[in-house]
Parts: C-alpha cells; sequence; structure tokens
C-alpha cells in the first residue's frame, strides 16, 4: 500500500501543470486584459463594431464623440464633426485609427476588478489636445481641397489641429462610392497616412546637414543662373538668383545652391540625416504610427542627388514627421513626442540636433512679412512638390511661429494644390491666427 | 393626473436603482460565498483529525508488534514495504496479507526467493493461502504470529476514531451554498428578465431541494462528510447557471440530468461499497464500455467535426463520457493483482483500443485525457518508468501522424499561441474567450448578462471563459481550485486507504477531472491547442455531468475516516452483551504458538 500510496503522487503532476497554467493565464489576464476588452468583436463595450461607452472631448471639454441614449454620437456642430471626423473615427470602422480606437482601453477604463464593465457602465471620458475650433479654421480654409493640416505645442507635444481633406460628417455618413473625386481617399487620414513628394521643404534637412557638415557655409556665395548642369541632367530655378548667400539661398529657396550642397555632402550624409531626423522612417502620434517616408541615396554627382537634397527625386515624406522635425527645430533641437491627449506636463523628449544647429537653421527660415502673417513671428519653409506629368504642384507650408506665449509648429500640405507660399501659406495663416487670436 | 405620472415614474425610478444596487450587491457577494464554500470543504477534507485503522498486526520473534494499517500490506524488507523487517533472508517485497470485505485474510507470496509458509504449509499460486488470527506465518525462516482483530475490536476502534465535520460543520458549508445557489438564482432571474420565465427560479428552487435530500439522505446512513459532494453541487450549481445563461429553455432539462447524475453517483457508489462486487464488474464494465465505442465508430453522427454523438430511442449521448468510468474500473486493482504483469497487460490493452476508437471517430481531446489517464493507472499499478516511456513513445508517434493527418487538428496547432493574429480564422473562438474574460474582470458583468454565451461552444468547451465573463475570475478559479482539491484529497488520503483498488480507483477518477479541466480552460484561452472537450460539472451536457458524479463516487469511496463516506462500510454494532467479552480476547490470541 505504500508503495501505491507514493505512486499516488504521480497525480500531482497534472494538479502542478493545471497550477502553473492558471497562474501563466492570471499573469495574461493582468497584464493583457486591457488589449483584450478593446478588441471591437468585445460586445460589452463594442455595439456592431462601434465603442459603445466612454467620451471624447476636445482640450476645452467639446465632446467630441459621446454616448446618447445607448448610442454613438458625435459633436453638436456639424463643422466640428467633419474637421475632427480622422482624428475621432467614424461609425462603422472606415477611419482605421482614430481616437475612438487608439484610446479605446482608456475610454472604456478598464481595470482588473470591475473588468470593461464600469460601474457607471458608461465608461471614461477622454480629453484629446484637438483644440476643435482650431480644427474647423483648418477645415474651413482647406475649403474642400484634398490635404492635411496639423498644428502641435512643440513644447509639450500636443496635437491641436489634425485636420485631414476630403471628410465627411460621421453623424449623417453620405453614400461614397469608390471612384467619386470628391471623396478620394477619403477615409485616409492624410496628416499621419500619407506620405508626399515634399519638394522644397526638404531643404530644411539638406540646410542642417550642411550647417553640420560644410564648414565654410557662412562664408559661402552660390552662383545661380537659373540653370545648372550635372551629370545626368539639368538642375533649374525659376529664375536666374545671382550670387547668394546660405541665408538668401533659403530664402529665395535656390534649387541650384542647394544641389550643390546635396552633391558636396553625398547620398550617404543625407541619408543619415533623413533617417536621423524620423523623415524616411515612422514616427508616431500617441498611438498612432504614421506613414514610412523614402530617401534613397543617388549616385555621387549626379542630377538624381542633387534633386534628392531638393526634395524631389524619389523622396516622400509624412505631414506628421515633417511637423515633428520643424517642432524640433523650434524646440533647440528636441523632438517631443507628439500626443493626441491633453497633457500637463511635456511627453517624452528627444534630441536630434545640436542646440546651436536648431538656432542657425531657425534663423534662416525667418518668413516674417506683416503682408501676409500679420502679428505673426513666422518661421517656415515653403514647397511646391513637382509631381511628374500634367498634375499641378503639392504646396506645402510648414515651420513655426516664434510669438511669446504660442510655442506651435505646423505643417499644411495641399495635393497638387500648386505653388507652396501662395496656396499653403493662408491656410497656415488662418489656423494659427485663430489660435494666437482665440487666447 | 400630471403629478401622478410623475410620481409613479419617480418610483420606478428609484425601484430600478434600487434593483440594480441589489444586483451589484450580489456579484460582488457570490466570490465571497464561494471562497468560503471551497475553503470550508477543502480544510475539512484535509484537516480534520482522522487516525489510522488497524485491521490486525504481527507478532515479531523479539516481542514486538507491527499493525496491519490497510487491507493489503506488503510484507519485507524494503522500506516502501507497508511492513518493514530488516531480516536479511526477507526479499524485498516479500509477501503479502490481505483482507477481504467480509474480513477472511490470504497471504500470497509476491516475488520472495525463501519462501513463506502457514503453519508450515508452503505459499504458492496466484490464489495463496488463507490465514486467520493465530495462525503462524513464516518468511524467509522468519517466524510471526498473525493477528487479525475481530467485529468487537472493529467496533471499538470504529467508536473511537474521530468523525469529521467537528471543527467544521457540514450544515454550515451547506448553508453558504444554500446562499450561493439563492443569491444566484436571484440574478439570472432578474437580468434575463423575460427569457428566464418561470423555469429559472423554480430550476434553482428544485437544485437547493436536491442538495439538501442528498445530504439528508446521506445522514440518514449515518455518515456525516459532505464536502466532496459540496464541491461538487457548488460546481453543479454554476452549470446550471451557465445553462440558465446560455438556453434558458434547457434549464429544467438539465436539472433533470443534475438529479440522474446525482442518482448515478449513488449507484456506482453502491458498487464500490462492496470490494468484491465491484472487482467482479471491472471486466463487464470494460466490455460495455468497448462495446459502447464500437457503436459509436459504427453508428454515430458527426457534430463540431467529432462523431462523438450516439443516438439511442431519441436520446442522444457521448459514449466515451460513460467510457471513463469503465476505464477506472479496469483500471482499479487489489494489490495482489499488482503483481501480475498479465493484468496489466489486458489492461493496457483495454486502454489502447479505447483511444484508438476515440481517435477514429475524431475525438482527440477524449483520446488525451483517455491516454493520459491510462499513464496514471499505470504507474500507480507497475511503478515501472520503462512501460510509461515505452507507451508514450508510441502514443506521440500517433499523434504525430494524427497532426499529419488530420487537417483540422493541424490547423488548431497552428493557430496556438497566436490566437490574436488569426481573431477571425483558427482564434476565432479562444479571441472572444479572452475578451468576454477579461470584460468580466475578477467580479463578472453578472450572471446572465454576458454576451459570450452567443459563441458556439461557450457553455461547453468555452464554459470557463463564460463563467470569468459572467461570474468574475474569482468564481472560475475558485471553481478550477474545486475540481484540483478532488486530486489532492485523492492523494492525501491514499496513505490511509483500505485497498490499492480504492487508491488508484480515486486517483485515476481525480486525475480525469482535473486533466479534462486542465485542457479545457488552457485549450480555450490558447495556452494549449484548443481540444474541444468539457470542463467538469460545469458545461452544458448530460453526459459528461453523469460521468462526472460517476467518477466523484471513486473518489468518495477513498474517504476512509470514520463515518464519512456511505461507500466505506462500518461495523455494525454488537448486541450489548458481547461488548464486556473484548476482555477475553487478548489473551486468547497470544495462545496459538502451542497449537502448531
Amino acid at each position: 500500500m505504500k508503495k501505491v500510496k507514493n505512486r499516488a503522487l504521480c497525480a500531482l503532476l497534472i494538479v502542478g501543470a493545471m497550477v502553473l497554467g492558471l497562474g501563466v493565464y492570471i499573469i495574461r489576464f493582468t497584464i493583457n486584459g486591457r488589449d483584450w476588452v478593446s478588441a471591437a468583436f468585445n460586445a460589452t463595450v463594442y455595439n456592431g463594431g462601434v465603442l459603445s461607452v466612454g467620451t471624447l472631448t476636445d482640450r476645452h471639454g467639446i465632446a467630441l464623440a459621446r454616448i446618447t441614449d445607448g448610442r454613438r454620437t458625435f459633436a453638436e456642430n456639424a463643422d466640428v464633426r467633419c474637421a475632427t471626423l480622422h482624428a475621432v473615427g467614424d461609425l462603422r470602422g472606415n477611419i482605421g485609427i482614430g481616437a475612438l480606437t487608439v484610446f479605446a482601453p482608456q475610454l472604456i477604463g478598464y481595470n482588473i476588478v470591475t473588468g470593461a464593465n464600469s460601474l457607471t457602465g458608461r465608461g471614461r471620458t477622454v480629453a484629446l489636445s484637438i483644440d476643435s475650433q482650431l480644427n474647423v479654421e483648418a477645415y474651413r480654409a482647406l475649403d474642400g481641397r484634398r490635404g492635411a493640416v496639423m498644428v502641435m505645442n512643440y513644447q509639450t507635444g500636443e496635437v491641436l489641429a489634425m485636420v485631414s481633406s476630403p471628410t465627411f460628417d460621421p453623424a449623417n455618413q453620405p453614400v461614397i462610392s469608390d471612384d467619386d473625386p470628391a471623396f478620394e481617399g477619403v477615409f485616409i487620414n492624410r496628416t499621419i497616412q500619407a506620405a508626399y513628394t515634399p519638394g522644397s521643404v526638404f531643404k530644411l534637412l539638406t540646410a542642417a546637414a550642411a550647417i553640420e557638415n560644410v564648414p565654410d557655409i557662412e562664408m559661402r556665395v552660390f552662383e545661380c543662373s537659373g540653370r545648372h548642369e550635372v551629370r545626368g541632367g539639368v538642375i533649374t530655378c525659376p529664375r536666374a538668383h545671382g550670387n547668394v548667400t546660405f541665408d538668401q539661398a533659403m530664402a529665395v529657396s535656390c534649387n541650384i545652391a542647394f544641389g550643390e550642397l546635396a552633391i558636396e555632402l553625398g547620398g550617404e550624409i543625407l541619408a543619415t540625416y533623413t533617417e536621423r531626423y524620423g523623415l524616411s522612417g515612422r514616427v508616431t502620434v500617441g498611438g498612432m504610427t504614421t506613414a514610412q517616408g523614402n530617401f534613397n541615396a543617388a549616385a555621387p554627382g549626379t542630377a538624381d542627388l542633387a534633386w534628392s537634397g531638393i526634395g524631389q527625386y524619389t523622396n516622400t515624406v509624412c505631414p506628421a514627421a515633417m511637423l515633428r522635425y520643424v517642432a524640433a527645430v523650434a524646440n533647440d533641437g528636441v523632438a517631443v513626442e507628439m500626443s493626441l491627449l491633453r497633457r500637463s506636463s511635456p511627453g517624452r523628449s528627444t534630441r536630434i540636433m545640436s542646440a546651436a544647429t536648431a538656432e542657425r537653421l531657425g534663423e534662416t527660415m525667418n518668413h516674417h512679412t506683416e503682408a501676409n502673417f500679420p502679428g505673426l513671428r513666422m518661421h517656415a519653409k515653403s514647397g511646391t512638390a513637382e509631381v511628374g506629368g500634367d498634375q499641378r504642384p503639392h504646396a506645402w507650408f510648414t515651420g513655426y511661429i516664434a510669438n511669446e506665449g504660442f510655442p506651435l509648429a505646423f505643417v499644411v500640405v495641399i495635393e497638387n494644390g500648386g505653388g507652396g507660399l501662395a496656396q499653403a501659406g493662408p491656410v497656415a495663416n488662418r489656423v494659427l491666427q485663430a489660435a494666437v487670436q482665440g487666447h | 393626473m400630471e403629478w401622478l405620472r410623475d410620481l409613479t415614474g419617480q418610483l420606478a425610478n428609484i425601484d430600478g436603482y434600487i434593483l440594480s444596487y441589489a444586483m451589484l450587491v450580489i456579484r460582488f457577494f457570490l466570490p465571497f460565498l464561494a471562497i468560503v464554500i471551497v475553503v470550508r470543504s477543502v480544510r475539512s477534507l484535509l484537516r480534520e483529525k482522522s487516525e489510522a485503522e488497524t485491521w490486525g498486526y504481527l507478532s515479531l520473534p523479539n516481542g514486538m508488534r507491527i499493525d496491519l494499517n490497510h487491507w493489503e500490506n506488503v510484507i519485507g524488507r524494503a522500506k516502501s514495504s507497508d511492513v518493514y523487517m530488516e531480516y536479511p533472508t526477507l526479499s524485498r517485497a516479500h509477501a503479502a496479507v490481505i483482507r477481504d470485505d467480509k474480513g477472511a485474510w490470504r497471504v500470497y507470496d509476491i516475488s520472495s526467493k525463501s519462501g513463506a509458509m502457514v503453519n508450515g504449509k508452503e505459499v504458492a499460486g496466484k490464489d495463496g493461502l488463507p490465514i486467520k488470527a493465530g495462525d503462524m506465518l513464516s518468511l524467509g525462516g522468519v517466524d510471526l504470529v498473525f493477528v487479525s482483530i475481530d467485529e468487537h475490536s472493529e467496533y471499538e476502534q470504529a467508536a473511537a476514531r474521530t468523525r469529521p465535520g467537528v471543527q467544521y460543520k457540514q450544515r454550515t458549508t451547506l448553508a453558504f451554498l444554500t446562499q450561493f445557489q439563492v443569491l444566484l438564482g436571484i440574478h439570472l432571474t432578474v437580468a434575463l428578465g423575460e427569457r428566464a420565465s418561470f423555469a429559472v427560479p423554480l430550476s434553482f428552487l428544485g437544485l437547493i431541494v436536491l442538495t439538501w435530500a442528498c445530504y439528508i439522505f446521506t445522514r440518514s446512513l449515518k455518515r456525516v462528510a459532505f464536502e466532496v459532494e459540496t464541491l461538487a453541487f457548488f460546481l453543479s450549481t454554476i452549470g446550471l447557471a451557465v445553462t440558465a445563461s446560455s438556453v434558458p429553455a434547457d434549464i429544467v432539462r438539465q436539472l433533470v440530468l443534475l438529479i440522474v447524475s446525482v442518482l448515478g453517483f449513488f449507484v456506482v457508489g453502491w458498487f464500490l461499497r462492496d470490494l468484491n462486487r465491484a472487482k467482479k464488474i471491472r471486466w463487464p464494465a470494460a466490455g460495455v464500455g468497448f462495446l459502447l465505442l464500437c457503436a459509436n465508430i459504427l453508428f454515430s453522427e458527426t457534430r463540431f467535426g467529432a462523431r462523438r454523438w450516439l443516438e439511442i430511442g431519441g436520446v442522444s449521448f457521448q459514449p466515451s463520457e460513460f467510457v471513463k468510468i469503465a476505464l477506472v474500473f479496469a483500471g482499479a486493482a487489489t494489490l495482489d493483482r499488482l503483481f501480475a504483469r498479465r493484468n496489466l497487460v489486458s489492461f493496457i490493452g483495454f486502454a489502447g483500443a479505447c483511444v484508438l476508437a476515440l481517435a477514429v471517430i475524431n475525438d482527440f481531446g477524449s483520446a488525451l485525457i483517455f491516454f493520459v489517464t491510462y499513464l496514471v493507472i499505470a504507474f500507480m499499478r507497475s511503478g515501472d518508468i520503462a512501460t510509461i516511456f515505452l507507451s508514450v513513445g508510441g502514443a506521440g508517434f500517433a499523434g504525430l501522424l494524427a497532426i499529419r493527418f488530420r487537417s483540422h487538428i493541424a490547423l488548431r496547432f497552428a493557430t496556438w499561441g497566436s490566437a490574436w493574429e488569426y481573431a477571425h480564422a483558427g482564434g476565432y473562438q479562444q479571441t472572444r474567450a479572452m475578451a468576454a474574460s477579461a470584460s468580466g474582470g475578477l467580479f463578472g458583468v453578472g450572471a446572465g448578462n454576458g454576451w459570450f454565451q452567443r459563441v458556439i461552444a461557450a457553455d461547453t468547451d468555452l464554459v470557463f471563459s463564460m463563467v470569468t465573463e459572467e461570474l468574475g475570475l474569482i468564481i472560475a478559479v475558485i471553481a478550477v481550485l474545486a475540481i484540483l482539491s478532488f486530486a489532492v484529497y485523492s492523494v492525501y488520503s491514499a496513505g490511509e486507504s483500505r485497498s490499492s483498488f480504492f487508491v488508484i480507483g480515486a486517483v485515476a477518477a481525480s486525475s480525469i477531472l482535473a486533466f479534462q479541466m486542465l485542457l479545457n480552460v488552457l485549450g480555450s484561452v490558447d495556452i494549449l491547442p484548443f481540444t474541444g472537450v468539457t470542463f467538469p460539472f460545469v458545461s452544458r451536457g448530460g453526459s459528461s455531468l453523469i460521468a462526472c458524479w460517476g467518477l466523484l463516487a471513486f473518489i468518495k469511496a477513498a474517504d476512509t475516516r470514520q463515518n464519512a463516506s456511505f461507500i466505506v462500510k462500518t461495523p455494525k454494532p454488537p448486541p450489548s452483551s458481547d461488548i464486556i467479552t473484548r476482555e477475553i480476547i487478548e489473551p486468547e490470541i497470544i495462545v496459538p504458538e502451542g497449537e502448531v
């Protein structure tokens, strides 16, 4: 009997395996429960794929998405609804990564004690960093043109405006056919899910690389005759700029000067800087990962290399990544992690360039003209990105303002919009005026 | 009129508030009750004082006495022998003295080199020799006097042993269980609203009556322990709540099945009550089991990918569930049988045939359970690691073939561990299970409030998550621990057991329950591949429930605490005058030497 009794201990192996497995499960339950409840098929908090608990507000407490009579509804004002569609999300889950999806765990307010079923049954309120009024200004300024507008506080990393156009009213979603030009790519959030040929705004990168790698950059004089032949092609400027210094080259956006600098720096250095500044990789905005940009190092001495330093060739950049870059320039070379959530203290910071480089680059961006930007101490760069064929170029305008108390960086892109300063500039002006005067 | 409407509206609101707060209180109170019920039951099983039984003793030449604490005792030089003596002429496991139900003893020579004799007569053959009090037992030249206790001493011993239920009153634990059942029934009735009809509250009332009827019946048999039954009723209560929530219309049927299961428990218990009877039905049970599986192969219908259902006269059931009881019957054996390899071989044959039959009908979950049970039993019987490894190797090969040829099993292995990547394919059920479970948190969304019951097999193969969702992780974990406590108790009580038949039976039965639960729980939450087996007592369905209660009888049969189990016989009280004569018996026993 004693033998049989001892052998009986083998049953404890099963008990041990069960306890072990259960332990693993409880650990996973504790750690991953938050993610599990956020799955869109979880009927405890989703109804037909739409989160049925939680309230999203803008930074001033204006409701952007809430539950009314058990159903998901959006902002009261139709323009606010259209302007915040991509940042918030829609009823059918067509907007892939809106705040309703990304912040589902916070909206559900999961905790292990009560699970997804909060005691009130109404979920939590999450305040976004978005200012709905700025979004509306941007939406109106774009006036139906395809494009993206983003404004952020470069000290805290909070995103104040995130507008993508075209858009629609999530409360009255229209029937959208696939080939309707008015709704081309309407479900894409162009601020983070698209990457465009940057054109001249890319000179901000070439300039930074030149400041750090060309010893006599301050002494340089570039000769611009409007046309410069390089191996494998020709670099052109819209007109002959004559002899220009580095600052002047930046101010007039001289292609020939920057083409020369690009060839001098070489593809490898440019590629390294593109990667360091996050323009070719992916960056994150809160929980959202942006589209990837592109930069190919062209062969030494070629026109391709020159054009790549001017933001043409195969270059593409995501608007949010460009914003992060100019925000870092504004913030003494430190990139603050962007967030869609209102926050009181700055997010995680990463120094991407020296303070000296940032300051010098900021000087070259001086764009202060009362006529175009009254009251704004504008530091910016425009871009008119050629996209080939008979398409109009993409209009870019990106930079920051140095007004006291308004640490704001911005990016505006209008797809096939035409001239950067002429088309994107006024959009930036309208949004920033609202930001400065609204306070 | 306006003010009247206002007032009634407000009253209705207040009513609503009170009701929802009451529901909230119930939700948070149920886990507390569950903990109390299971902790009290388990502590009672493991902590109640229980003295060893003594059935006789051997007198050594030097005058020492060695007690025989079991019905089956091995004598030898090995430390693992029940009667352990350091005589060089003794073999390691020399002989066995074994008592049967009626109190008749026999001696078996198991593997001695120097032989065994009773009163000078050589012990040989598989049937051994009878031995009675006062007989001289010679083992390798060592002379021992065998003494068995008589009925009077047995009665006195029984009267002196501590009965369970002293520290933990069974009635009190049961009262907690009743509270649990009442509150759960109320919550379900309110939460389900119109879906509940009268069937839900009535069924819970029926469940409470059944629980107490079973207790009263046990008490009427003068048995005082009810922990094992309490745990099973606790689990079955959760099972009834699962049925109420997923298929309210089926709840009466589920209650009837529970009543049948409890009756089955008593029937199997009655078979086990008499060791001779239990031994006799071993092979008939195995035969019926095998025939059931054959019938299953020939006439079964396919549901959810496995042909595990059989329909006879309009009642459909899963034969494999009942064969589990047959497997335990076939595997359990008394000590004298353990030493003959032939007996093990026929058991291996039976178990192998069962596993194969289950593989043919595509029921790999059950096949796995049978295989693991076989391993447990084979190890308990032979203690031979080599045999075990050999069979593990064979099964591993068969398993490889199975994965190779059965595409849907291969799919389950392919999605294993990465259910979230296949959330809309192979990981569909597991991801829903995890999302629903996490939604419940520690206290659940409330019985009857879940959505997970709409997922296929939520109330059977995925029931652990359904319980977590509706009743919370605490109750789900407590349910797991309740099943594990059966296994722990079976091992714990093995040392006190009368016969190895009961030890093997209890350990095998509790291993089936524990392993089946392991597959169910860990499979449904993607820690193991999803095999689709039921959670003992909790999953909805009849065959499984009946089989679980049947297996429970084996666990109850190993409970040798005094007057604990109706399956363990207690000596009848002798006529009152006889008690005095007990004093005379003692000297009478010491006499025999001269007689030989």
